[in-house]
């Protein structure tokens, strides 16, 4: 073949295959940052429509209403597991974090002189009191709200701030499926456990070796949603679960449920639930025998799961939504201003309610006493996009979820050292190392 | 300088391949960007535009999908308690429209207000409907579900009577019974005993507790489930039937024909044999064996964002977050304002050629929450205001 028809050929191929290219849908980067190869179907089967790749825009009225004019205060929700319920500790500890940043702010002046002030509500009350609760808010006239972390409840009121177009910072939720609903009315300013799905899944199969993993998990909608995206990507990475139990809030014995496990010889068990049950179960894991290692999910990354499970948290590896050991002045100065204030150290609950509430003021010190301009500037994707908090680096994608900075935890010496898990960029390559 | 054979051979590839490459560029972005239809504006300047050409124009446009205009509008400026209206419903000489601010009622040409002081459950009336066999005004509210019979209220709450949950989002009157979709469940309330019983992910096959649609149709009970797709109740049998989307991924529909687009629903609307079905990720239908999906880069869809819908004589109408489209299934309407000058726009698509017309009228706010349609009379609730049109072309 002669050499320019050789060259006429090539630059043809390449040619077609940018015209291909043209004609695919664009999907420049996978949502959630998921790797391709872990991206549902991906590997099998072109989808007809990606979601979630272009945010929604609010496109109804409101922007043109003014502020009133007799205001004394400027009201802000707030919305927590606060009274009966089994998170109630992890509400107060959110709680005390918008607070703290509430007051802060009024000592800066609050709002153009006017002091914000909290509107507290509960969330565990009636059955869908989170619904009722939201209505009672857009009643108090509050400008926008924070909150929940009950996945339910987080549900529930952010359709109800939908229907009431409030705008709602969700700093203690981890529930996925929240912020796929595509509402544009919501911030998520945690990470939640699709991130965490690939952290503990690259931290699980790749780095450790695992083949063989069995699940525990909390019966509840926390552990069945929880799990969900770890369930994804171990089934992509070519190692699907080998077996799930179950176990409610506030069961004390899971011979049964560990029994069952035992007899597949799982090479290591990953439980999903809350600090206590989670202790509980890995104080039975040893007490039979087992001595697999065993992984968790964030919720074990406290004080209580520490004191029930006493030496047998010893190796204990979970991710975490938050560092407090991060080489972050903001963060030092929380820790001391936090203890000072409520004679408590803060965890994660308590720090993203603080880092929320902060973006939250911001937002409104621009937006003015406009909800759907408050709405605008939390979701412009611009002003608060890769925001430094004490949290470390909040990042954005299309829905407004939070895939920033996340931590794995490991139990050393009785207490948990945190390493930076870059898994957005590296699921199924490697971990890093501390960067704080 | 003189060219080599070898180099005026080099600089031939490279032209053809510029002119190639830009013909292909231009092809691909006009395909992409019109969805491969063909787009045909009337000038929307022109002040002398009447309702009259603009009638002529829409039927030389369109045979048989019906086509609304003269549209005269509503706001808190002339009669409405609050510009925010949630739902709007024909009753006879009647419409009662939900606002923010109160029940809204237009008899006569005259509009009047109900709130709480008159006794409703609660200022924000988001669902409207009324029974056929009593005339009673069902109301969901903000705060519970009131009853509007002889000229009074009375009211369903979570305490006072055991409804799943006080956010009514939708009421659909059937029979003696009363279904509700709320934010903790769904109910039906039987107006002879006077007993709620209530459905959630404990009784039926919602894997979500929460509903947000529901309606009425083939002997069956539509829900709505919000994230745990729909919810069929056969009455006949007492069953229940529950419809996902058969991927199984939020951030994806694998295929649009397959099931529903979607699990996040926000209504259903039966009508002519066909169950309707509004996500915030598109559309889709269902004959009762096959389903079909419609989104806004394949179809007449204004946008995936809708709201509610109401299907009515094998047309259902589509309360998007970027105007009202109406559809048959393969032809589309879709009107929208025309923000720069307060006009009217409206896209007809026709086999795969879209036409835009513009109206001299227009509906008061293209971020649509609510519609009814009865004969050649439609009501559209909106983000600021409420609409009245008439039909033009059936």
């Amino acid at each position: 073949m002669k050499p320019y028809i050789l060259n006429l050929a090539i630059i043809l191929c390449m040619l077609l295959l940018s015209v291909s290219n043209l004609i695919a849908q664009n999907k420049s980067k996978m949502y959630g940052n998921t790797p391709d190869r872990l991206f549902p179907y991906n590997n099998f089967e072109k989808a007809y429509k990606y979601h979630f790749i272009d945010p929604i825009q609010f496109s109804g009225a409101g922007r043109e209403k003014l502020p009133p004019k007799d205001l004394k205060e400027v009201r802000i929700g707030f919305l927590g597991p606060l009274e009966g319920s089994a998170i109630v500790s992890l509400g107060k500890q959110m709680l005390q974090g918008t607070m703290l940043a509430i007051e802060e702010a009024n000592k800066k002046g609050g709002y153009k002189g006017l002091p914000y002030k909290l509107m507290v509500h509960n969330d565990a009350g009636l059955w869908g009191a989170a619904a009722n609760e939201v209505v009672k808010m857009d009643d108090e006239k509050v400008w926008a709200f924070l909150g929940s972390i009950d996945d339910i409840v987080s549900h529930v009121a952010l359709r109800a701030a939908l229907k009431l177009e409030i705008p709602m910072v969700c700093t203690g939720n981890p529930d996925p499926t929240y912020t796929e609903t595509n509402i544009p009315w919501t911030l998520r300013v945690i990470s939640d456990d699709r991130q965490s799905g690939y952290a503990i899944g690259a931290y699980i199969f790749e780095k450790m070796k695992h083949k063989r993993v069995a699940v525990m998990r909390n019966s509840g909608r926390y552990g069945r949603v929880g799990v969900g995206e770890f369930y994804g990507i171990a089934k992509r990475m070519g190692h699907p679960i080998r077996i799930e139990e179950r176990f409610d809030t506030g069961e004390t014995d899971f011979k049964m449920q560990l029994e069952s496990i035992k007899q597949l010889t799982p090479e290591a068990i990953l439980i999903w639930g809350n600090a206590k049950e989670s202790a509980l179960i890995i104080k039975q894991i040893r007490s039979m025998g087992l001595k697999q290692p065993i992984y968790c999910s964030d919720r074990i990354v406290s004080k209580e799961f520490l004191e029930i499970a006493g030496p047998f948290a010893e190796g204990i590896v979970s991710t975490s939504p938050y560092n407090p050991e991060a080489n972050n002045p903001k963060l030092k100065e929380f820790q001391i201003n936090y203890f000072k204030r409520f004679k408590q150290q803060p965890d994660a609950f308590s720090a993203h309610a603080y880092d929320g509430m902060k973006i939250l003021i911001e937002a409104i010190n621009k937006g003015g006493l406009n909800r759907v301009l408050i709405r605008d500037y939390l979701l412009d994707l611009k002003t608060f996009q890769n925001y430094q908090g004490i949290t470390g680096k909040i990042v954005f994608d299309a829905t407004w979820n939070d895939i920033g900075d996340i931590w794995l935890a490991k139990v050393k010496n009785g207490k948990f050292t945190f390493i930076l898990n870059d898994a957005n960029e590296n699921v199924g390559t490697k971990i890093k190392g501390a960067k704080n | 300088m003189i060219m080599t054979k070898k180099t005026f051979k080099y600089l031939i590839i490279f032209i053809f391949t510029i002119v190639f490459l830009g013909a292909g560029y231009f092809l691909i972005n006009n395909l992409k960007s019109s969805n491969n239809l063909v787009k045909n504006e009337v000038n929307e300047n022109n002040t002398t535009f009447s309702v009259a050409d603009n009638k002529k124009d829409l039927e030389k446009n369109f045979e048989s999908m019906p086509i609304f205009g003269n549209w005269e509008s509503f706001t808190s400026e002339n009669g409405l308690p609050d510009d925010k209206t949630y739902c709007v419903r024909i009753d006879g000489e009647r419409i009662l429209v939900g606002t923010h601010g109160g029940l809204a009622v237009y008899e006569n040409k005259k509009w009047k207000t109900y709130t709480k002081e008159d006794g409703l459950a609660h200022n924000g009336v988001i669902s409207i409907d009324v029974s056929e066999l009593t005339g009673d005004v069902w109301l969901g509210t903000l705060g519970g579900l009131s009853r509007w019979s002889a000229g009074k209220f009375e009211n369903f709450t979570q305490l006072n009577s055991g409804m799943p949950n006080d956010l009514v989002y939708s009421v659909v009157c059937d029979g003696k019974d009363v279904w509700v979709a709320t934010g903790g469940g769904a109910g039906a309330y039987d107006t002879y005993t006077k007993k709620w019983q209530i459905f959630t992910e404990k009784n039926a096959p919602m894997h979500e507790p929460w509903t947000y649609g529901i309606s009425k149709g083939d002997g069956k009970i539509f829900i709505a489930a919000w994230g745990g797709g729909v919810i069929e109740y056969t009455k006949k049998t007492r069953t229940f039937r529950d419809y996902h989307d058969p991927d199984g991924n939020m951030e994806i529909d694998l295929f649009p024909d397959d099931g529903i687009v979607h699990d996040i629903t926000t209504g259903t609307s039966w009508s002519n044999g066909f169950l309707w079905v509004s996500t915030y990720f598109g559309l889709s239908r269902y004959d009762g064996v096959k389903w079909k999906g419609y989104f806004d880069h394949d179809s007449g869809l204004a946008s995936n964002f809708i709201n509610s819908l109401k299907a009515y004589r094998g047309v259902v109408f589509l309360c998007t977050d970027k105007g009202l489209s109406t559809t048959d299934g393969t032809n589309w309407v879709t009107y929208k304002r025309n923000d720069n000058n307060s006009k009217g726009k409206v896209f007809i698509t026709k086999e795969e050629k879209i036409t835009e017309t513009a109206s001299s009228s227009s509906i008061s706010h293209s971020f649509i929450i609510g519609v009814d349609v009865k004969d050649d009379i439609i009501w559209v609730a909106t983000s600021k205001g409420i609409s009245r049109g008439e039909l033009l072309k059936q």
